[in-house]
């Protein structure tokens, strides 16, 4: 037995003793997603402590959004958790229309495309969660097939909104313009091709020796801990936790679909891939049930204060004129005041806190990023694993350094 | 937390202000309040943040209540009042956000509309417009209404500085006061009725008196432009900050507004005490210069150089003038400098280098009237003369002095003005000097004699103060960074004193400004203000 470890490599030369050696992975790292900094102490494979650094992708998103009207933040947002936009959009929109007082006037049909989108961007979100960790353990394929799929609800959201990862598709009030031709029966074809993709994925992963050792009991957060460390989402779900935002403090027109919130119990790798899985299976439910109950109707509240006028009223009417100038040039006014909105986004509660001073702009765009708890609690769960279990743990909590770092 | 009712201060014990007699108590929105007797019930009203829009009415200005914008409900009158037109009177109550007032605010809005052309994309005023401001704030409802706009003149020439675009004049009348009672002279008038109405030049006239472009400033809409600014930058890109005109010895304040280190325009800015809410043609144009002929490097012999070397070779020269006899040795002062740049110039001058020859130079007089322009076309000379304190010879002085030999070697701080309006050398025997060391803004002729030449930062582009013909110390800012190299008086004049073996180590403007401050009298109740961000207009709501 040397420094208390029982593990076979470690009983090869027990003569030889460890010395503690610094490592860093990162932040040029290609496992490092989106460049993240870990300064590992190891004793031979061992690490014995992990300082997680972040920051390196800080785009001042904050501060950017107080010299910007407040429809122009939107494609800041964008760049959050650049793999799920969407959901950004969505929570922003929300957060901006609970300051105006607005947030019961979002036509219905502009709260279920928002679900839509949400709803396709989180299964792209996860795919890519997915992918991206199987081929880090050398499952090269599987990140093929998650990508491929995520191409096609890629693809969609270009239809829809003219962008595959900048989408900005949503406004305050709204959506900038309704759903293309054809999108249901696209969506419907894409989310049978898909389940098809996660069958063969779960073959491929679930009974592979080497993702299941690096997946099983690895990385273990306890509930408490990520009670401690504010952790939601997937990660936070994987300890057994059932706190979904879209459940407990429902939003759009969650409350009419029927879905569940799967939870993990060990709160190990394992639980974090098998709620991802889940979630997509699930998010597949509620876009069912979306696509359904869909009314139709307008997509932007009536508000001329807020929603832009049609460009033919633009053109030809002196009123029309003014307020499209007001609403570019000035921004939105929303009136004095506070508030926090939050939303289930990819990774977790994604909380926005804006504070508005009457004007055009906001005066404080905080983010609420729901990875930077996850990424947080890496300092903890590291130390005992070995080097090897890093990149797994690492892409299992799934921190995006657009978020993480804003 | 005390107990109220021990704390004699407390909001909540009850206070018994006498009333004055000469003071009314007005309800506003079911809040008492007391104002002075003859309030404009409109200021009144905006006084204690009620908010009441309005298009004619202007504070420097006669109410004729022709826009019907401010409206309120008055209890006991039949039907809504024009605010700007009405005086308070005691156990006035006054509604300003009743359904009644608001709705009628709203109709006349939409009446204003009816026939106003869809120009905002082309409008100079676009962003600082008050039609666009009160219908976002009060209105924001869409056209009711498709008829055919009616059609009036669009580009009409009515004076060498202004544009009139009929079609969008809202007919609030504020420019014709403005040409009334500040400039008063009788220049613009209404004509025809109903909506056909226009405003117009008044027969035989055109709309050229000293003070037109104040028209431009009042202007609640894009009616009137002003053929310098205009198209050059829309309104909302423009940063603003606070200056002091340098035309004349009166000290208008203005705005400076600029965008990415460009100066677009000067505008008035409200000082009871000097220029109220008004400055005249002439001084808008003052930023004009700024920008143009500028010395922009250190130059030597002619050749432009680094300014280590520069200020070497000045030191160099000035050096051995002085060892050859300090009695030979002028300095010229200029009444276009700031406090800062004379006190600085002053210290080294007559502390340091202990000179005898002082003379100060400035642009020549000009026209004058009684309502702001002064003869003094320098925006310092009361400052120049209180910190020269007696020792300060005029021009001619030194022509003389030149012409008889008893200067030799000259220091230049601030070229306006010395070579008189014409600038032509002559007047100034400048060759007769074996040294002249200019610190200037510009390339002129005065630079082009020097051996040494250094480039002043203008007026726009330094902090400091002016002293007007009243003794106000009024403070100057800089808006846009200075030209090429060019530094202020006061850092060149320290880095200069080094050279010469004198210790004079200031690193801003203030420090100067502190400095003069505590020497010289009529500065002592001077205030360098509050640091001042500039203001983007886009997101000011000062304007429109």
């Amino acid at each position: 037995v040397v420094l208390g470890f029982q593990d076979s490599e470690d009983l090869i030369a027990p003569d030889l003793p460890t010395e503690p050696i610094p490592l860093n992975m990162g932040p040029s790292h290609p496992a490092m997603h989106g460049t993240v900094r870990m300064v590992l102490e190891v004793e031979g494979e061992r690490i014995s402590s992990a300082d997680i650094q972040i920051g390196y992708l800080h785009r001042c998103f904050e501060k950017e959004s107080e010299n910007a009207t407040w429809t122009q933040v939107f494609p800041y947002t964008d760049r959050l958790n650049y793999i799920s936009p969407m959901l950004n959009n969505v929570g922003y929109a929300m957060a901006v229309e609970k300051l105006l007082g607005v947030t019961e006037q979002i036509p219905e049909r502009a709260q279920f495309i928002r679900v839509i989108v949400g709803e396709v961007s989180r299964i792209t979100d996860h795919l890519t969660c997915l992918g991206a960790s199987a081929m880090e353990l050398g499952a090269f394929t599987v990140f093929l097939y998650a990508l491929k799929a995520r191409e096609w609800l890629f693809e969609l959201l270009e239809e829809t909104c003219g962008a595959r990862l900048t989408s900005t598709y949503l406004r305050i009030g709204g959506v900038s313009y309704d759903l293309p031709d054809g999108f249901d029966g696209k969506l419907r074809s894409i989310m049978d091709r898909t389940r098809v993709v996660m069958e063969d994925i779960g073959k491929l992963l679930e009974r592979n020796r080497i993702f299941r050792d690096r997946m099983d009991g690895i990385g273990i957060i306890t509930q408490a801990d990520a009670l401690a460390y504010g952790i939601t989402g997937p990660v936070g779900r994987s300890t057994g936790l059932a706190y979904d935002v879209r459940k407990d403090h429902p939003y759009l027109v969650y409350d009419r679909f029927d879905f569940d919130v799967p939870v993990g119990s060990v709160g190990d790798n394992f639980d974090r891939y098998a709620v991802r899985v889940e979630e997509i299976n699930q998010s597949m439910r509620i876009l069912d049930q979306a696509l359904r109950q869909i009314p139709a109707g307008p997509v932007m509240i009536n508000d001329p204060r807020i929603s832009l006028p049609a460009k033919s009223e633009t053109y030809n009417s002196i009123e029309a004129m003014i307020a499209h100038f007001k609403i570019i040039m000035d921004g939105i006014r929303v009136p004095p005041g506070e508030t926090y909105s939050y939303t289930e986004a990819g990774n977790g509660e994604l909380g926005f806190f804006i504070v508005s001073d009457g004007t055009g702009r906001p005066w404080k765009c905080r983010v609420r990023p729901p990875c930077f708890p996850a990424t947080a609690v890496l300092g903890k769960v590291l130390p005992g694993l070995f080097i090897a279990d890093v990149v797994p743990t690492f892409g299992m909590i799934n921190m995006i350094g657009g978020e993480c770092d804003r | 937390m005390a107990d109220p009712t021990t704390t004699p201060t407390s909001p909540a014990a009850p206070v018994s202000t006498p009333v004055a007699a000469d003071t009314v108590t007005v309800t506003i929105d079911g809040k008492a309040h007391q104002f002075p007797k003859g309030t404009v019930l409109l200021e009144a009203c905006n006084a204690v943040g009620a908010n009441v829009p309005f298009f004619c009415y202007h504070p420097g200005l006669s109410s004729p209540a022709v826009c019907r914008q401010c409206l309120v409900d008055v209890k006991g009158q039949p039907k809504p009042v024009p605010s700007c037109y009405t005086p308070v009177a005691d156990k006035m109550e006054v509604q300003t956000q009743s359904p009644r007032a608001l709705d009628v605010r709203r109709q006349m809005l939409e009446f204003t509309l009816v026939n106003h052309p869809i120009d905002c994309p082309i409008c100079d005023k676009a962003g600082e417009c008050m039609l666009q401001k009160h219908y976002f704030d009060w209105d924001a409802k869409y056209a009711r209404n498709d008829g055919i706009k009616v059609k009036k003149d669009k580009v009409v020439d009515v004076g060498p500085h202004i544009v009139l675009d009929q079609e969008r004049c809202i007919l609030c009348t504020r420019c014709i006061r403005v040409c009334d009672e500040v400039a008063k002279k009788h220049q613009l008038e209404m004509a025809d009725r109903g909506d056909h109405e226009v405003l117009t030049t008044a027969p035989g006239h055109r709309l050229d008196n000293p003070y037109s472009l104040n028209t431009v400033d009042v202007c609640p809409v894009g009616a009137l432009t002003s053929k310098d600014f205009r198209f050059s930058m829309r309104a909302w890109e423009l940063t603003a900050t606070q200056s002091v005109c340098p035309g004349c010895a009166t000290g208008c304040n203005i705005e400076i507004h600029h965008s990415r280190g460009k100066i677009h325009r000067l505008v008035p800015r409200l000082n009871a005490a000097v220029n109220k809410h008004w400055m005249c043609d002439e001084g808008r144009f003052t930023y004009k210069p700024v920008q143009a002929g500028r010395l922009a490097a250190p130059f030597v012999a002619g050749a432009p150089v680094e300014w280590d070397r520069a200020l070497d070779e000045a030191g160099r020269l000035l050096r051995a003038a002085l060892d050859a006899g300090p009695a030979k040795v002028g300095v010229l002062f200029n009444a276009q400098s700031t406090n800062e740049d004379l006190h600085a110039l002053a210290r080294l001058a007559f502390e340091h280098l202990g000179l005898a020859k002082a003379y100060l130079a400035g642009v020549d007089e000009g026209w004058s009237d009684e309502i702001l322009v002064s003869a003094d076309k320098n925006p310092n000379r009361a400052g120049a003369t209180a910190i020269g304190a007696g020792r300060l010879r005029t021009l001619l002085d030194l022509a003389n002095d030149l012409k008889a030999g008893a200067v030799t070697a000259l220091l230049v701080v601030g070229s306006d003005g010395v070579l008189g309006k014409d600038g032509a050398p002559g007047a100034l025997p400048l060759d007769r000097l074996e040294t002249l060391v200019v610190i200037g803004t510009h390339r002129d002729a005065v630079a082009a004699a020097a051996k040494v030449a250094l480039p002043l930062a203008a007026w726009a582009e330094a902090d400091g103060t002016f002293t007007n013909k009243l003794g106000m110390v009024q403070r100057i800012r800089a808006a846009v960074p200075p030209a090429g190299d060019s530094l202020p008086g006061w850092e060149i004049l320290s880095h200069l004193a080094r050279k010469l073996g004198a210790t004079m180590d200031f690193t801003e403007a203030r420090a100067v400004f502190n400095e003069a401050k505590q020497k010289h009298g009529f500065m002592k109740a001077a205030d360098w203000g509050r640091l001042m961000l500039p203001v983007q207009l886009r997101f000011a709501s000062t304007r429109g």
